[in-house]
């Protein structure tokens, strides 16, 4: 099945800006068929004109008519291949723009579920071969299907009977090998899944290079490989065998038309109704039919491939957040209270672990929290709730008395901050991998942030300063540097609360000292939730909350906590914190 | 990274042609005979004309309908098992240069990694590969377009030798212009590739930074530079499909002027009887096989502009092999396997139980930057538990690395037993040295697989591994037990988890050295501990070398060494050091451990 209504519904909104080239394009088009449909009647004029015994000189302007329009019809042929293009890529630019923001504002449950192999491949793989769909679309089976019937309507008009046979034989073609396109269909699905497959598997493989060759896994990796390619052979033969079986269909067509001029042509003739330059008229219409049936027999299978891919962005497009995005609450600004009301929350993973229960705890703005925990006891969990990456199953989230999903999520972002262990970074420059690609931010304002951070040696331990280039996933840095970046990203923005989760546990003391005093700066008059193991970060806290296995089990004023030699803190400290809480 | 030259592309042809002789044979026959058979569609209208002219039978007509019919069922055999082949063929050529990139990738260090990004390598897997492998393809075609041309333009000249003359001319033009142009084609194709690989790369770097990009509320900026790349790319590829389309009518163009040239000359003679007289058989015939020409002139140039768009491709893939020679891409004797060195026979037979290893002056820097190791000197014996410890950037996983070949020392000697090792890539690894780095990644496979990496172990040897590792609770939680599948086809595992699974499938390896890098970022102070007592318990004669500043690990440690700027500063016990060392003492200052606790 041609998938021409799905596309075009996907399609509409995207080409509706380009109408007037779409119109341009389709007269252009309009304008080849209509010069290529003229020439074989210079022809058919040239032979009858030749057999009858007309003078030359009548004949040679034929002749150069024939080649003027030949040429004409050439070049408006390669400007509708421009034009076509470039619709097709500006509409479909716009389509992956649009994919692209909407994939990005998915929550995180489906990026941890989803590669970014596969997203690529359907935001560029999928989405350009649809672009290619409409350029091949347009010219290669439009402009073909124009030309068939007008080449039909033509010999219709010279021959009712010739007309008629010459339709039946291309329509029962087609519709042989549109059944055939059925059949095949599934024979292309599968090889681009396993195409899939193993460029997912290269892509792994690539990135885990220090994995698997410490490892000495790199025969066994390899032995993988060729299973992948060994399957996915005989799936590529036997799309092979469908082309042909394709290939075959649309020269039956051909042949078929080639038998009607024999038989109805020397029958014609014969009693009269057809001079013999109408004859060879008819066959070279008949010729000239076999390039457009080839060149959409050609199309179909892109266009089948297209349907896979419409499918898939049209899902992805489908998919969800399960957050909802259309609120437009602002928060104010300056430190603001977060607070926990009865939250319990899971990820709604294979084990569908209840992760927090219940929680509840107020932090009053401005005060900062020292959350302790062990691994695993959900402080991580509660950070990503803070910042709205999860939303809770019960209960509610509320940063300054306002429910995490009322807030407008580009305020929530900009107003609540995070850093966390695991540094995401660019083959970009420093600065780029600063601002994430803003380049609105000036170099002053960088420079002032790591003052700030007192980091201006690691800043000129690099070699280009601000403009040096990173490596792909950002190599060239120790895991602690890239923390320290992922620092100063965060610092860049004024946010009223600020959440370090885990920040320090890859930095050993002496660094993380160096961090403290810029935190200590950036505390002054926010809202912050530490979660961290050194005595001297939660020393520095007002409030403390402790987790144990999803639940608050402990928390109130530091000091007043401190005091009480029962309390869970107090017993914490006295068998080293450190030990038991990192 | 060295500059590898690519030779001219014909002899990367020829290496392809080399790894498939016979395939490669029948489909030169196959092509050149479905090349030549439209000649007789030619003859055969040639015939029904000339008849028709002198008045034709219905006989006549009876023949040539089935002359057609067994034609078509002749081409359609032919077209069956021609396109069986060469589907076949071309698929080995393309599977039989991915493998060859993916060995070469094995060989290389395993930290230092390429240049690009894994979406841009990628990119040249799938995109190279096939533009490479193209005019392979192509060949075949060219090779029976030349034959069905030079037959036609034989039968060509019995007609009429002058105005096959004429008409070649145009013909002649064709190749050339596929010629000249071959530069621009080739530059257009370029840049057309380039800006889709910086597309692909960002949109991989972009989703593995989705969390980041969320919490910093970028979305917007980074959709903003997406939608200046893929400006760039669609101006590149309408230049680069608009060339492609003028030159292809161009093609047609000399197909529609040499029509007219025929009509031209023979304006007086058509339907003319005698010798000089062209047949409208003739005529036909002429302007049938002038397509079949003007078609195989067309192929042999889009060939040749083909072959120059694939050098790109193949420089870069090239470029991909890092050092290696250009024909290694497309060798059949790629298929051994990576460990090709003489010391794997060390690890196939019962290695000699572990004596000492030494390393000295070790030295790494990485390329444009100042951060790395220095003249490192390190001696581990039997047994020991030797802790790597340092602030920062102060080189602890560079060292670690380079020990194990996964970065390429500079200078230094790494002595295993009294054997210098040269190669530590090919040597430090199972069933010698077994490696947890401090990112470790597992693959899309299932946990059994992920833990054994193909190696048969049995239950016991893996359930032991998981108790050492601390994994029995997460083996509980995984839904399938050992088969469950990992990654982003079956279950996300936390950073946690991951962590415990590697570690599980380093102990499997069952070495005589352990390596572990800071396992302290993923799991917590208690974890640990219980990891320590397990290895030490199960584990206890094997030699270990970690990176770690945890109170566990340096109390149980039988040397400590102190790293500062990729220098090793100090060597001692965690007790000795605490009086001896400033360095160490600078790191601990200020913790309840050395205050109240003397590691």
């Amino acid at each position: 099945m041609i998938p021409v209504r799905a596309y075009f519904k996907l399609f509409k909104a995207y080409l509706e800006p380009h109408r007037r080239q779409a119109v341009l394009l389709a007269a252009v088009l309009g304008s080849t068929i209509a010069l290529q449909l003229l020439n074989p009647q210079f022809i058919r004029a040239f032979i009858d004109g030749a057999t009858s015994g007309d003078d030359v000189s009548s004949l040679w302007p034929i002749a150069v008519a024939f080649m003027v329009v030949a040429i004409a019809h050439q070049l408006l042929m390669v400007w509708a291949t421009y034009l076509a293009e470039r619709i097709g890529w500006s509409a479909t630019n716009q389509l992956r723009a649009d994919l692209t923001d909407h994939v990005l504002h998915l929550d995180m449950s489906f990026h941890k579920s989803t590669s970014p192999g596969s997203l690529i491949e359907r935001i560029d793989g999928d989405v350009t071969a649809l672009s290619n769909f409409f350029s091949s679309m347009i010219i290669k089976v439009i402009g073909n299907g124009v030309l068939l019937i007008g080449i039909i309507v033509l010999l219709w008009a010279e021959s009712w009977i010739v007309g008629i046979t010459i339709t039946a034989i291309t329509v029962t073609t087609f519709l042989g090998l549109f059944r055939l396109h059925g059949v095949i269909v599934p024979w292309q699905k599968e090889i681009r899944a396993t195409a899939a497959e193993l460029y997912g598997f290269v892509g792994e493989q690539v990135d885990g290079t220090e994995d698997v060759e410490a490892n000495g896994a790199t025969g066994y990796m390899l032995s993988r490989f060729d299973d992948i390619q060994a399957r996915w052979e005989p799936q590529v033969v036997r799309g092979w065998r469908g082309w042909s079986y394709m290939w075959i269909g649309s020269m039956m067509l051909y042949f078929g038309s080639l038998i009607v001029v024999f038989v109805l042509g020397s029958y014609l003739f014969g009693i009269g109704t057809l001079t013999l330059g109408t004859v060879y008229l008819v066959f070279q219409y008949v010729q000239m039919a076999h390039n457009p049936v080839e060149q959409i027999r050609q199309e179909l299978i892109d266009l089948q491939k297209a349907g896979a891919s419409i499918e898939r962005v049209q899902s992805l497009f489908d998919t969800e957040s399960a957050l909802a995005r259309n609120n437009s609450a602002t928060l104010p600004g300056g430190p603001l209270g977060v607070e926990f009301d009865d939250v319990t929350f899971s990820y709604g993973d294979a084990d569908d672990e209840t992760v927090l229960e219940t929680v509840s705890f107020s932090i009053a703005p401005g005060r900062v929290v020292g959350l302790l925990g062990r691994t695993g006891s959900g402080k991580t969990t509660v950070a990503r709730l803070i910042t709205r990456l999860h939303e809770p199953q019960t209960g509610s989230v509320k940063i300054g008395g306002m429910p995490t999903w009322d807030v407008e999520m580009a305020d929530l972002r900009h107003k609540v901050a995070m850093v966390t262990q695991d540094v995401q970074l660019f083959r970009a420059t420093v600065r780029e991998n600063l601002t994430f690609f803003d380049d609105s931010t000036p170099d002053s304002e960088l420079m002032a942030v790591i003052a700030r951070l007192e980091l201006e040696p690691w800043l000129e331990s690099l070699p280009n300063g601000l403009d040096t280039m990173l490596e792909a996933g950002g190599g060239g840095l120790s895991a602690g540097q890239a923390q320290l970046l992922a620092f100063t990203r965060v610092f860049l923005r004024n946010p009223g609360v600020v959440v370090l989760d885990e920040a320090s546990s890859r930095l050993d003391p002496a660094t993380e000292r160096l961090i403290e005093r810029a935190v200590d700066h950036l505390l002054e008059d926010r809202t912050a939730i530490l979660i961290a193991h050194r005595l001297a970060t939660v020393a520095r806290a007002d409030d403390i909350v402790i987790l144990d296995d999803g639940k608050v089990i402990e928390q109130g004023d530091r000091e007043t906590l401190l005091s009480d030699p029962d309390s869970v803190l107090s017993g914490l400290i006295a068998t080293g914190m450190e030990e038991v809480l990192a | 990274m060295t500059e590898q030259t690519t030779p001219w592309f014909g002899r990367i042809l020829w290496e392809m042609i080399k790894a498939q002789p016979l395939r490669y044979g029948f489909a030169l026959v196959l092509w050149t005979t479905i090349w030549t058979m439209p000649i007789l569609v030619g003859l055969i209208t040639a015939r029904f004309f000339d008849l028709l002219t002198t008045g034709i039978e219905s006989s006549q007509v009876i023949s040539l309908v089935v002359a057609v019919g067994a034609y078509a069922a002749a081409r359609s055999v032919v077209i069956l098992i021609g396109m069986r082949n060469h589907g076949t063929m071309l698929f080995r050529a393309h599977a039989l240069i991915r493998r060859n990139l993916l060995t070469r990738i094995y060989e290389l260090p395993g930290a230092a990694g390429l240049d690009e990004t894994p979406g841009e390598v990628v990119s040249r897997f799938r995109d190279d590969v096939e533009h490479i492998v193209e005019p392979f393809d192509f060949t075949a075609d060219v090779v029976g377009a030349t034959v069905s041309g030079i037959i036609s333009f034989a039968i060509m000249w019995t007609i009429d030798p002058v105005i096959t003359v004429v008409v070649s001319l145009p013909v002649l033009v064709v190749a050339v212009v596929a010629n000249r142009t071959g530069g621009i084609v080739r530059r257009y194709r370029k840049d057309a590739r380039d800006a889709t690989e910086a597309i692909t790369g960002f949109l991989g770097e972009t989703f593995s930074a989705t969390q980041s990009i969320k919490v910093a509320g970028a979305e917007a900026h980074m959709l903003h530079r997406f939608a200046a790349l893929n400006d760039v790319r669609k101006t590149m590829m309408v230049r680069d499909r608009t060339l492609t389309s003028v030159l292809e009518a161009t093609f047609r163009n000399t197909v529609n002027i040499g029509t007219g040239l025929i009509l031209l000359l023979a304006a007086g003679r058509l339907g003319a009887t005698g010798t000089a007289g062209i047949s409208i058989g003739e005529f036909s015939l002429f302007v049938f096989l002038l397509t079949l020409v003007t078609e195989a002139s067309y192929f042999s140039g889009r060939f040749v502009a083909q072959a120059k768009q694939a050098t790109v491709s193949a420089q870069r893939l090239t470029d991909t092999l890092s050092g290696a020679s250009w024909d290694r891409a497309y060798a059949r004797e790629g298929l051994i396997s990576v460990h090709g060195s003489p010391d794997e026979d060390l690890h196939l037979a019962e290695p000699d139980p572990f004596r000492s290893l030494q390393i000295r002056g070790l030295t790494y820097v990485y390329p444009g930057s100042t951060n790395g190791i220095r003249g490192v000197d390190i001696e581990i014996g039997p047994g020991e538990f030797i802790v790597v410890t340092g602030r920062i950037g102060s080189g602890k996983t560079t060292l670690l690395r380079t020990i194990l070949g996964l970065l390429p020392a500079t200078e230094g000697t790494i002595i295993w037993n009294d054997d210098t090792i040269d190669d530590p890539a090919t040597f430090m690894v199972p069933p010698l040295v077994a490696y947890t780095p401090q990112v470790p990644k597992l693959f899309s496979m299932s946990l059994r697989n992920n833990l054994d990496l193909g190696i048969d172990l049995s239950d016991a040897e893996l359930d032991e591994s998981i108790h050492i590792a601390t994994m029995n609770r997460d083996l509980g939680d995984m839904p399938d037990g050992l088969e469950t599948m990992i990654g982003p086809r079956g279950v996300r595992l936390s950073g946690g988890q991951i962590q415990r699974s590697a570690s599980a499938r380093m102990f499997a390896r069952d070495p005589q050295l352990l390596v572990l890098d800071d396992v302290s970022s993923a799991l917590d102070v208690e974890t640990e501990k219980v990891l320590w007592s397990r290895l030490f318990a199960a584990r206890a004669g094997v030699a270990t070398l970690v990176v770690s500043h945890r109170y566990a690990a340096l109390a149980r440690a039988d040397r400590v060494i102190v790293m500062e700027d990729g220098h090793a500063v100090a060597v001692g016990t965690a007790e000795e050091l605490d009086k001896t060392s400033a360095a160490f003492r600078s790191i601990w200052a200020g913790t309840p451990s050395s205050a109240g606790h003397h590691p």
